[in-house]
C-alpha cells in the first residue's frame, strides 16, 4: 500500500496534535478572561496541556470531544453552562485545526505519492533507456559484422561468377584453338612427308652424273606440286598461329580482371575482344552485329568493364529462343560514351522488372550460372561514374544501355 | 480494511462516496448528517471551494457501541469528483471497507458516470483493493430532475452487474439513508467473518445497520 510515506491524513489526532500551531498562552488568557477564572486543559492521561494546575476533584471539568470520543478535559471553577460554552468554543477551534491538519497531511501524502510515482517512472524510463542504448550499441556492432559477412560473401560470389562465366567460355575457346592446331599439325605431318621426297632427290646428288636423272627423280616425286603445296600449307599454318595468338590476346583482356590499375582503354577494342571470346558460345544461337562508332579512350578499369560486357552478352545469348540477333552500338555524344546492346530474345517478365537489380536475383536455373548479376554490373558501371539502364518487352527483346562520362583531360 | 484498536476496544470502518464531479456525494453526506441519529455523531468536516466543489474530501464520523462493548466507528468520506484531483481520490479511497458510487441520473452525464466508474476500478487496483470483493452499491442521484434516465433504463444497463442499484434525490434526502443501509448490509458479511460480529459481539446484521443509522424506530427487528 502506498500510504506508508510518513503522512497519513487518517491518523488519530490527539489533543496535543490539535493544539499545534495555536498560541496556547493567548488561548488560555482569552478563555480565562471570558470565564473570569483560571482554566486548565488535560489530556486523557491527566497531563496538563494548558493552564497550570493538576486535575483536582474540587474543580469541575468537562470532556473535550475529538471526532467522536473524548480526547481530554477542560476544567475551571465556573458554572456548568459557562464551562460548556468554553468547551464548545474550544471544540470549534480544534475542529478547524483538525481540518487544516488533515488537509495538509493529505496534501503531503499525495505529493509524496506523486513524487514517488514520478521517481518510479523516471527510474523505469532510465532503465529502459539504458537497455535501448545497450541494444543499439550491440545492434550497430552486429550490423557491422553482418555487412562485413555480406561483403565477403558478395566478393566470393563475384569471383565465383567471374570464373563460371569464363569457364563457360573455355570449351568454346578450346575448340577455337584446337581447330587451327589441328590443321597446323596435319600440315606439319604433310611437310614431314614432303621432306622424305626431298631426301630421295638429295640422296641422288653425290653419285648422279647427269642432270636428266635428277629431272626424272624431280618429276617422280612431283616436286613442282610439293613446292606449291608447301607454300600454301605454311601460309595456312602461319595464319593458324596468328588466329591462336589473337585468341590468346583477347583472353588476356580477361586475365587482367584482378589488376586493380586504371588505364586508358578503347572500349570498342574491349567489346570486340569480348565478342571474340564468346563467339563459340553464340554460334548457332545469335547473330552478332557490331555497329561501333569512334570513341575516345576512357580512363577505366578494363578488366571489370570487360566482365560487365561479357555478362550482358551471355545474358542476351541465354535469352534467345530461336535464332536471333544481338546488336552492339557505341557512340560518343555529349561527352559520354554510350553503349547499347539490343537482343531479340524473350525479354524480361513485367513481374521481374522491379527485382532485376536486386543482389542475387536470377531467373535462371540453379547451376546454370547467373553471370555477374545485374546488380554487380550496375555497381561496376556506377563506380565509373556511369549509369546502366534496362528496357525490356516480353517476347520482343531487351535493351541494355550503359552511359559512361568521359572526364575532360583524361 | 477495518482497523481494530485493541487498546481502545474500537473498530474503525471506512466508507467512501465515489463518483463523477457534481453528482451529489457531498450532498449525500450532508443529508446523512442531518438525518441519522446514531449514538455518536461527530461534526461533519466539509472541504469545499467557493463553488461547492470538494477540494480534498468531506468527512462524517459516526459511531455506536455493540452489545459486547466494542465501539464501532464509521468514517464516511467523499472524494473530489473533478478529474484533476485523481491523486487525492486515490489516497481517500485507500483502505476503504465499502464504496457508494454516486452516479448522476441526467442523460448528459452518462459518459462522466462511465469514466468515473472506470476510474474507481483503476484506483482500487492501484491502492491494492480487490475490486471484485469490494462491498459496493450504486446510487443514481438527482431523480428529481427532468431529462434523466428512467429507472427501467438504468436497471437494464446495470442488469448484469452484481451491485445493488438505488435511486435518490440527495437534495431532498430521499433514498440517501436507503443507500447507506444497502452499503452497511454489504459491508456486514466481511466484518462478521473477520471480527465475529454475530458470535462475539452479539451484533446482528439488522442491528448493525439500525444502530449505525440510528433508525432503530423505523427498523422492525
Ligand atoms: N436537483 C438535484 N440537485 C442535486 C442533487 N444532489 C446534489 N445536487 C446538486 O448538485 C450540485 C453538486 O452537488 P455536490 O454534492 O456538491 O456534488 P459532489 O459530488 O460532491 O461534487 P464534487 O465535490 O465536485 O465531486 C449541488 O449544487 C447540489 O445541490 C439532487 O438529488 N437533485
Ligand atoms: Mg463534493
Amino acid at each position: 500500500m502506498d500510504t506508508d510515506t510518513g503522512h497519513d491524513f487518517e491518523r488519530d489526532l490527539n489533543l496535543q496534535d490539535l493544539l499545534l500551531g495555536i498560541d496556547k498562552q493567548r488561548l488560555a488568557t482569552a478563555l480565562q478572561a471570558l470565564l473570569g477564572a483560571p482554566i486548565a486543559i488535560f489530556d486523557p492521561r491527566g497531563a496538563c496541556l494548558l493552564g497550570a494546575s493538576e486535575p483536582t476533584n474540587d474543580i469541575p471539568g468537562l470532556p473535550l470531544y475529538g471526532e467522536l470520543e473524548p480526547i481530554g478535559t477542560i476544567a475551571a471553577a465556573v458554572p456548568q453552562d459557562r464551562l460548556k460554552a468554553a468547551a464548545d468554543l474550544l471544540k470549534l477551534l480544534l475542529h478547524t485545526n483538525a481540518r487544516y491538519l488533515m488537509a495538509s497531511d493529505l496534501h503531503l501524502q499525495t505529493q509524496q505519492d506523486d513524487f514517488d510515482e514520478l521517481q518510479r517512472r523516471h527510474n523505469a524510463l532510465e532503465q529502459s533507456e539504458q537497455r535501448y542504448k545497450a541494444l543499439a550499441e550491440n545492434l550497430e556492432l552486429r550490423v557491422k559484422q553482418q555487412v562485413q559477412t555480406i561483403e565477403q560473401t558478395q566478393l566470393k560470389l563475384y569471383e565465383a561468377e567471374k570464373l563460371a562465366s569464363v569457364g563457360r567460355l573455355a570449351a568454346g575457346i578450346a575448340h577455337e584453338i584446337n581447330n587451327p592446331i589441328g590443321f597446323i599439325r596435319s600440315n606439319l605431318t604433310t611437310a614431314t612427308s614432303y621432306l622424305a621426297s626431298l631426301d630421295k632427290i638429295g640422296a641422288l646428288l653425290p653419285t648422279c652424273q647427269d642432270i636428266a636423272a635428277l629431272k626424272t627423280a624431280w618429276q617422280r616425286e612431283d616436286m613442282d606440286f610439293i613446292r606449291q603445296d608447301m607454300r600454301d600449307i605454311l601460309a595456312e599454318s602461319i595464319s593458324g598461329t596468328e588466329r591462336i595468338a589473337a585468341i590468346v590476346k583477347d583472353l588476356k583482356g580477361f586475365s587482367r580482371v584482378d589488376e586493380t590499375e586504371w588505364e586508358e582503354a578503347d572500349l570498342n577494342v574491349l567489346i570486340r575482344q569480348v565478342c571474340n571470346v564468346a563467339a563459340a558460345e553464340l554460334r548457332g544461337k545469335a547473330e552478332l552485329q557490331l555497329d561501333l562508332g569512334a570513341l575516345p579512350l576512357l580512363h577505366c578499369h578494363p578488366g571489370e568493364l570487360g566482365q560487365v560486357f561479357l555478362s550482358i552478352l551471355l545474358n542476351a545469348a541465354d535469352a534467345m529462343g530461336a535464332q536471333g540477333s544481338i546488336r552492339w552500338r557505341t557512340a560518343f555524344q555529349d561527352n559520354r560514351i554510350v553503349i547499347e546492346v539490343r537482343d531479340t530474345g524473350r525479354g524480361i517478365a513485367e513481374a521481374d522488372m522491379p527485382h532485376i537489380f536486386d543482389p542475387f536475383f536470377t531467373t535462371k536455373e540453379v547451376g546454370k550460372g547467373m553471370g555477374l548479376g545485374l546488380s554487380v554490373s550496375r555497381n561496376i558501371v556506377q563506380a565509373h561514374g556511369g549509369e546502366l539502364t534496362i528496357a525490356s518487352r516480353p517476347n520482343t527483346g531487351t535493351r541494355v544501355t550503359i552511359s559512361l562520362p568521359v572526364k575532360p583531360g583524361s | 480494511m477495518a482497523i481494530f484498536d485493541e487498546e481502545n476496544n474500537r473498530l474503525s470502518i471506512k466508507l467512501v462516496y465515489y463518483g463523477p464531479a457534481q453528482s451529489g456525494k457531498t450532498t449525500n453526506l450532508m443529508r446523512l448528517h442531518d438525518i441519522l441519529r446514531p449514538d455518536l455523531k461527530g461534526d461533519i468536516m466539509l472541504m469545499e471551494t467557493a463553488n461547492d466543489r470538494t477540494l480534498f474530501f468531506d468527512l462524517l464520523p459516526l459511531g455506536f457501541k455493540a452489545p459486547s462493548g466494542l465501539l464501532i466507528k464509521f468514517k464516511l468520506y467523499t472524494v473530489p469528483g473533478q478529474v484533476v484531483h485523481d491523486s487525492t481520490r486515490k489516497a481517500v479511497l485507500s483502505r476503504a471497507d465499502g464504496v457508494v458510487f454516486v452516479a448522476d441520473s441526467q442523460r448528459t452525464q452518462s459518459t462522466n458516470n462511465g469514466e468515473a466508474f472506470a476510474n474507481l476500478e483503476d484506483n482500487a487496483a492501484r491502492v491494492g483493493i480487490d475490486f471484485d470483493r469490494l462491498p459496493l452499491v450504486v446510487q443514481f442521484n438527482k431523480r428529481d430532475l427532468s431529462d434523466i434516465l428512467t429507472e427501467a433504463e438504468v436497471l437494464q444497463r446495470w442488469q448484469a452487474a452484481p451491485w445493488p442499484v438505488l435511486f435518490s434525490s440527495a437534495l431532498t434526502g430521499e433514498g440517501v439513508v436507503e443507500t447507506f443501509h444497502a452499503l452497511l448490509n454489504r459491508v456486514y458479511d466481511g466484518l462478521d467473518r473477520e471480527f465475529e460480529f454475530q458470535n462475539r459481539h452479539l451484533l446482528s446484521r439488522e442491528a448493525f445497520a439500525a444502530q449505525a443509522s440510528g433508525q432503530i424506530d423505523r427498523q422492525a427487528y
